[in-house]
């Protein structure tokens, strides 16, 4: 459907260049919601903005549908209001000098379409996104909220092949940005327009997308669903960005049945169940909620023992601080046991979730190997 | 971001060509030709051989340092004047509880709706040694001999110049005493400052650059204004530079233009203006990084004045009085009286509309109406049209060059409306076969089109500036062209603030004298130049007549420019 291959963003800064996207390719299914996650600066935008041409990409082809609307080599550039896109800004960039309806109808009457029979159409979609009734209502008389609406309405009306997202829920608070989240995953069911969303939250990013990429520093770090992006990244960055999580120094280890044994500060660990161990791993990682307290007889593999060294009391869950070795270890428990300052306990960290980890910053990242990380995720 | 505008060549360069093109021909091309007419014998651009002598003759003259001397002394103590005024009018209005602020920022402005020139004429007929109005009302209360003031000297040139600088010196320092956030001081307040520790510490280094920024720019004005010393110093013989350049255009002893040695003392003028030019674009930029809106509809606190509020409230009643009706009732008196008369009841019955009857009847005035009227349609919209294009350029592309085309609009703020139209003569005179307008109301558009073009280019930088990318963007991915993404959104967005510049242009376009005085000929009078002939002529109440319908026609145009200038800053704000 859309189809990056080897994108390349340099601008000039000062005297120098400022490297923003470097060599990536992706490619996104027909109706996939797909997310392009990372710190700010990390290129996302950049990228986002390059497919809606409204950047100048230095390198690379840019496919919608089979159809080039960039292309490096072959000099072709589709200027942004040609291309089968629409996109929804992180400012919503409502027209303050027009009411709702004419906001909405502005894509079609950008296609020619003639008001009167186009009104319809706008009414359509303005029931979609719960505003039937302001279609007449000045756009400046309108809360964040709804503000935000009347852009995806905007975005939707004429029907484009690629829906651009760009940070949209990151200026409405707390409650109303989870209750627009469900709204959006609905619509992009509905409508089923192929969909890129940019963000750097990742709750965000794992409760809505299809697939996602984690972009670091202008480069593609990882790709894959939200689950195994969660339970089984493959980069230290992608561990680290996405969710909490301890990741313990290791050695590459040896195979020892279905997972691998490692060697770590705390002691050997069987880890990489029925997973495909990185080729250099250099971390093991474990997430908070999945290390389990054990009372008397300890497993007979990946035990460990420590001390409780702080906890930190937030309701649903208790986070505590334990000591293991010259080690410091997260552990999330249900508060409904609660555990002291300086007791002893038992832990287990269950093989299948130690994951072995690479790090992306000793592995210089170069173009084949962005391809593989692609082809790893997308299988 | 680095967002593209246009993918082609053409797209990005011939734009930007073409507005090169013309800005180099309104700005550049005088400039030229100005340094030209410096270096060649007679004076004129094209003529053969060229000499260093007017430099010579002008710069080994004492009269010349004089002149330098007198110009400085003049834009400095206007400078520290209107300074003195509009700091203590802005902060009085923005950050105290004098009584009816409101209606005193809006009152502020009304002042510009009086022409230099007229406020100046105003001054004379009052403080005039032999025939002023306040001078014989305080010999006669206190029984002196000799008159206690004289206009004609340079403490009433400093003066009256400094009365008509404060509405400027406010509109620039308001929004700097405004906007500044009470957070930041309620920070000092809370470090434990004292308040003229805060005072020292906090606010001044806050508003410095603002304040520096004023000061620069009413420093260009002093040195380049003509009007005030036209009126009040020429005649006694006190000359700065302009008026010196319009006396020896239209005066010089010769009998024929001395263009010369004007350009030879103009060269050295531009040099200083230039510097002060790029001081004043040096100190708004470090201003606007000092720019703390918060976005928050915070109000700052106001100041309890107390006992001074009344006081306080007097200064600002003075400064009203002084700078509007005071000269604003001795020209109405005046142009109701057969002769020049001081105030007096006795004088009632003699009360005549001659004046202003023959003002409408006379077919050189109602030519001179005709003439303005066009010549500041035509010079307003050209810099409106201009001003947005510039804008577009240096805000919102990202064209090459850019820099160039800022630089180029900002210029004409340094160059003298008597340059512009010694320079223009030179240019028009040399090509009046190729283009006709020498003594056409055109070069005389022209001129005022060149000479406001800084103040419109900056008027709308600062509409495009709030104009959030994304507006634009959005149209373009909505799959609007570029001239759709214009004709939709960018221009009605911006129209409002246009409106006022264009406005703005217009009004000061109907009170400009100076470069219409040397580039008038038989057909392209204006009413200014019209009402200067008058008074120099020794028809003060006929100059009156036409002084008080000007000022009527300016104070419509001036309540038109704030309504437009408040809208658009309402309906700019957008994007969030």
């Amino acid at each position: 459907m859309l189809t990056i291959s080897n994108l390349h963003v340099e601008y000039a800064l000062g005297r120098g260049t400022h490297l923003a996207v470097r060599d990536i390719s992706l490619d996104i299914q027909p109706g996939e919601f797909f997310t392009l996650l990372g710190p700010s600066g990390c290129g996302k935008t950049t990228t986002l903005r390059s497919v809606a041409g409204l950047e100048m990409p230095t390198g690379g082809t840019i496919r919608i549908d089979g159809e080039a609307v960039f292309d490096a080599g072959r000099g072709v550039y589709v200027p942004t209001h040609k291309r089968p896109i629409s996109m929804v800004f992180q400012s919503y960039a409502i027209w303050p000098h027009m009411s709702v309806g004419d906001n909405v109808a502005f894509p079609l009457e950008a296609m020619g379409i003639k008001r009167g029979a186009g009104r319809s159409k706008v009414e359509e979609t303005l029931r979609m996104v719960g505003l039937a009734d302001y279609i007449d209502r000045p756009a400046t008389q309108l809360s964040g909220g709804q503000q935000q609406r009347v852009a995806l309405a905007r975005a939707i009306v004429k029907g484009a092949k690629v829906l651009l997202l760009d940070e949209p829920l990151s200026n409405l608070d707390a409650k109303l940005r989870e209750q627009m989240r469900h709204e959006l995953r609905e619509l992009q069911r509905t409508v089923g327009t192929t969909t890129i969303y940019v963000t750097h939250d990742q709750e965000e990013a794992l409760s809505l997308s299809d697939r996602i990429a984690v972009m670091n520093l202008g480069d593609v770090i990882e790709l894959g669903t939200p689950q195994e992006l969660y339970l089984r990244p493959r980069h230290t960055f992608t561990a680290r960005f996405i969710g909490q999580a301890d990741l313990l120094p290791c050695d590459p280890g040896e195979q020892q049945g279905d997972g691998w044994k490692v060697r770590t500060d705390v002691g050997e660990l069987i880890a990489g169940i029925d997973v495909e161990r990185p080729q250099r791993p250099t971390h093991l990682m474990i997430r908070p909620e999945h290390v389990q307290f054990v009372n008397g007889q300890a497993a007979d593999r990946n035990a460990l023992e420590g001390v409780i060294e702080g906890v930190l009391f937030s309701g649903k869950l208790v986070e505590y601080a334990v000591r293991v070795g010259s080690h410091h270890l997260t552990v999330y428990e249900a508060s409904s046991q609660l555990k002291q300052v300086g007791d002893r306990i038992g832990l287990y960290l269950p093989p299948e979730r130690c994951v072995l980890l690479a790090d992306p910053a000793a592995e210089p990242a170069t173009g084949p190997a962005t391809a593989q990380y692609a082809e790893g995720g997308s299988a | 971001m680095n967002a593209v505008r246009s993918g082609t060549w053409t797209g990005r360069w011939l734009p930007l060509l073409l507005l090169g093109g013309l800005l180099v021909y309104l700005v550049v091309v005088p400039l030229v030709i100005l340094l030209i007419s410096s270096v060649t014998p007679s004076g004129f651009p094209m003529d053969p051989g060229w000499t260093l002598g007017h430099y010579v003759s002008t710069y080994f003259d004492a009269g010349f340092w004089n002149l330098v001397l007198t110009t400085s002394q003049f834009a400095v103590g206007s400078t520290l004047g209107a300074l003195t005024i509009g700091i203590v009018m802005a902060w009085l209005v923005e950050r105290t509880d004098l009584p009816a602020r409101g209606l005193v920022r809006v009152l502020v402005i009304l002042p510009m709706a009086t022409p230099p020139v007229l406020l100046a004429i105003g001054w004379v007929m009052l403080l005039s040694p032999r025939t002023g109005a306040f001078n014989e009302i305080l010999q006669g209360m206190f029984g002196l001999e000799t008159a206690p003031f004289n206009i004609f000297s340079m403490p009433g040139m400093i003066f009256v110049e400094a009365l008509s600088l404060v509405p400027s010196t406010f509109l620039i320092l308001s929004p700097a005493f405004r906007n500044m956030d009470p957070n930041l001081e309620e920070a000092a307040m809370t470090s434990g400052a004292s308040f003229l520790t805060m005072l020292r510490r906090i606010i001044i280094p806050l508003l410095a650059p603002a304040i520096l920024a004023a000061a620069v720019f009413l420093m260009i004005v002093g040195f380049l204004v003509f009007d005030i010393p036209g009126v009040i110093g020429m005649p006694v013989g006190i000359f700065v530079l302009s008026s010196q350049i319009v006396y020896l255009a239209n005066d010089a002893p010769s009998g024929l233009p001395e263009y010369g040695a004007i350009s030879a003392m103009a060269v050295f003028f531009l040099v200083i203006l230039l510097l002060l030019a790029y001081g004043y674009q040096t100190m708004t930029r470090r201003a606007s990084k000092f720019v703390t809106v918060t976005g928050k509809g915070f109000r700052p606190r106001a100041l309890a004045l107390r006992r001074w509020r009344w006081p306080a409230f007097g200064f600002v009643c003075l400064y009203f009085f002084l700078a509007t009706i005071a000269p604003m009732a001795i020209l109405i008196w005046t142009s109701l009286m057969p002769y020049q008369a001081s105030f007096s009841l006795e004088l009632l019955p003699r009360l005549t509309f001659g004046n202003h009857l023959e003002f409408f009847d006379n077919r050189r005035a109602v030519m001179a109406a005709q003439n303005s009227i066009v010549i500041a349609v035509v010079a307003a919209t050209a810099v409106a049209l201009l001003s947005v294009l510039v804008s577009w350029v240096v805000i919102k592309s990202k064209a090459r060059g850019k820099k160039l085309i800022d630089g180029l609009s900002f210029l004409p703020i340094a160059i003298p409306g008597t340059m512009i139209g010694v320079a223009l003569i030179y240019v028009y005179l040399t090509m009046s076969s190729v283009i006709p307008i020498y003594g056409t109301v055109w070069i005389i558009a022209i001129a005022y089109t060149t000479n406001y073009l800084s103040f419109g280019s900056r008027a709308t930088h600062g509409v495009m500036f709030q104009l959030h990318d994304d507006l634009e963007d959005a149209a373009r991915t909505s799959g609007a062209g570029w001239l759709r993404t214009m004709r939709r959104v960018l221009v009605p967005l911006t129209m409002p603030a246009i409106l006022a510049v264009w406005i703005w242009v217009m009004a000061h376009c109907m009170r400009e004298l100076t470069s219409a005085l040397l580039l008038h000929g038989r057909d392209n009078t204006t009413v200014p130049v019209l009402l200067w002939g008058y008074w120099t002529g020794g028809e003060p109440n006929k100059a009156a007549a036409v002084g008080v319908w000007l000022v009527i026609a300016m104070l419509v145009m001036v309540t038109l420019w704030q309504v437009l200038a408040r809208r658009g800053r309402l309906g700019g704000a957008g994007g969030t």
